[in-house]
């Protein structure tokens, strides 16, 4: 099958739905189907994968908290219908398609077999989506919708009146379980947070504020934080004789990242909102660390419920305190959380999530259908010249 | 003269519009077809493992003419009756399943079976919203008024009984 995926932010700056497309499209590869991936690039040099073409500069615009860089106009509407004329697609995956970026473009310019995925979970948040009206004519041309978490789904309900069939975000397990653990950091109680801290929702606060808690009732726990930020403001707020408790480890590439998850004892998300999925804790449980999250419905969802981690008041730091202390103490209940959480893991693996994303693409294509550039312009013309006629 | 520029153009965005919901709609009613079809062809595929497994040695005549009826109503069914037919399929199958030794004894059609009830449930609800997306738009006051639908069936649903499967 040939395949066309969209990405709405820019291929060269890291993010989720980048990694999930690149995720994608290399399972796709290699189960023996074409794939191109159409995606803005902040330097078009700097892309070096051969399957993904690139569709101009981005803009940022901040966006669900973050900056997302967006891409939209004239230039790029050329892009894309050279890009669809040229491959001749079996199907049309389109990432983040209500986002006003590129991935929306190619759906009003496309016709014939499209899937969208809606990554984003902002059941609050209207502004993002008071185009709605303006969309729906686009969005309906979507064959097949998947939302990637229950609670993406229920903000499409309540957005876009549209429903969605849910499949989660995949991980490569065996990648992050077969990661070799770094001696250093599995010496004492070691406690990890990956994320962009500098970021209020991702929670970093209420951890640095459990931590005196912590540190009187398990004295050798260590705190490594990791992703990128500006961690010296956030220094301020944690008592000197605890700094040295602290290590920044700046932005992590994957391999480090599965280094970092397979060392660590415990796996913190205090993340206090704005998590549609929370492919980081897929990803921690088939590393097999043990998990504290904050109980917000994306996490339980992926969770089990408490089955493979524990779950604290979101927002609460003393409770977060709390179930850091008793996982540290109890390591028997880690191991039995890891042994868990390793199986459970298996659910969101490539081999399993793959082919329900190739079955979405099945059912959205009647049989020998391609995907074309839309000819709406060009009936108009006819209808003209005939009535004139 | 200006007023009757204005007309003009206030027709002309109209008449823009109507072809712009037309095709709007006729995309939707293709959008139905094909999630019909999709659905069609795995609910032949499961009347065709029906029709298998009610030929196995180890089914006694009772099942088999059970089996068999129940997939020769699924196949003769007109649309509308169709998700009551195929329930009707799910059911015995289902008994099959749960009260006899034969899914031990060939496990085979019934993984298989399996894995069609899960691309089923996908199928039913990739159909159910483009139909209901369709008839949310043809019930629009300006469709009805100009009959955008042109001659068009009105789509239908599916309400196949998830619980049966």
């Amino acid at each position: 099958m040939k395949i066309g995926m969209v990405s709405p932010y820019a291929w060269d700056v890291p993010g989720g739905v980048q990694a999930h497309i690149k995720d994608l499209a290399h399972y796709f590869q290699g189960a023996g189907h074409e794939v191109s991936v159409l995606a803005p690039a902040l330097d078009e040099a700097s892309v070096s994968e051969d399957f993904v073409v690139t569709a101009g500069r981005p803009v940022a615009i901040p966006f669900n908290g973050a900056v997302a860089r967006v891409l939209f106009g004239p230039v790029a509407a050329t892009r894309v219908r050279q890009w669809i004329h040229k491959n001749d697609f079996d199907v049309l995956h389109l990432h983040e398609p209500a986002i006003p970026s590129l991935s929306l473009l190619a759906c009003s310019i496309a016709e014939g077999p499209m899937v969208g995925t809606f990554h984003v979970a902002a059941p609050r948040q209207k502004v993002a989506f008071a185009i709605a009206p303006l969309l729906e004519p686009v969005i309906e041309k979507l064959r097949a919708r998947i939302a990637v978490s229950e609670v993406a789904r229920e903000t499409l309900t309540i957005h876009l009146d549209t429903d969605a069939v849910v499949i989660p975000n995949g991980i490569t397990v065996d990648f992050f379980a077969s990661a070799e653990p770094k001696a250093e950091w599995t010496k004492v109680l070691t406690i990890g947070f990956l994320g962009r801290f500098d970021e209020p929702r991702k929670g970093l606060e209420l951890l640095l504020r459990a931590l005196p808690g912590i540190a009187k009732s398990i004295p050798s726990a260590r705190i490594l934080i990791a992703g990128p930020g500006e961690g010296l403001e956030l220094m301020q707020s944690v008592p000197p004789n605890l700094r040295n408790r602290l290590e920044f480890l700046g932005r992590l590439s994957e391999e480090e990242k599965a280094v970092f998850l397979r060392s660590i004892d415990i796996y913190v998300a205090p993340n206090t909102g704005g998590e549609s999925f929370g492919i980081i804790l897929a990803e921690a449980m088939a590393a097999g660390a043990a998990i504290v999250a904050s109980d917000l419905p994306a996490f339980l969802n992926v969770l089990g419920s408490g089955r493979y981690g524990l779950t604290f008041r979101n927002e609460d730091a003393s409770d977060l305190e709390r179930q850091i202390i008793r996982l540290g103490q109890d390591a028997n209940l880690r191991e039995e959380l890891r042994g868990r959480a390793r199986e459970g893991a298996r659910r969101f693996d490539w081999s399993e999530v793959g082919p329900e994303v190739m079955n979405i693409y099945h059912l959205a294509r009647a049989a020998s259908e391609r995907v074309q550039v839309g000819s709406e312009p060009r009936s108009w013309l006819r209808f003209l010249t005939r009535d004139e006629g | 003269m200006s007023s009757f520029a204005l007309v003009l153009l206030f027709s002309l965005i109209f008449i823009w519009y109507l072809t712009f919901s037309a095709n709007r709609l006729d995309r939707l009613h293709h959008r139905v077809e094909t999630s019909w079809a999709n659905l069609d062809s795995i609910l032949q595929r499961r009347a065709a493992i029906a029709r298998e497994i009610a030929h196995l040695r180890e089914i006694d005549p009772a099942t088999n003419l059970i089996l068999i009826a129940a997939a020769h109503q699924a196949r003769i069914a007109g649309i509308s009756e169709r998700s009551e037919a195929e329930s009707g399929l799910s059911g015995a199958l289902k008994h099959l399943r749960d009260e006899s030794d034969i899914p031990h004894i060939h496990p085979e059609p019934f993984k298989e079976l399996d894995l069609l009830t899960d691309r089923l449930r996908t199928a039913i609800a990739i159909h159910q919203e483009a139909v209901r997306a369709t008839v949310n738009r043809r019930s629009k006051l300006i469709f009805r008024l100009f009959r955008l639908a042109g001659r068009a069936p009105l789509p239908v649903t599916y309400p196949f009984e998830d619980d049966v499967l």
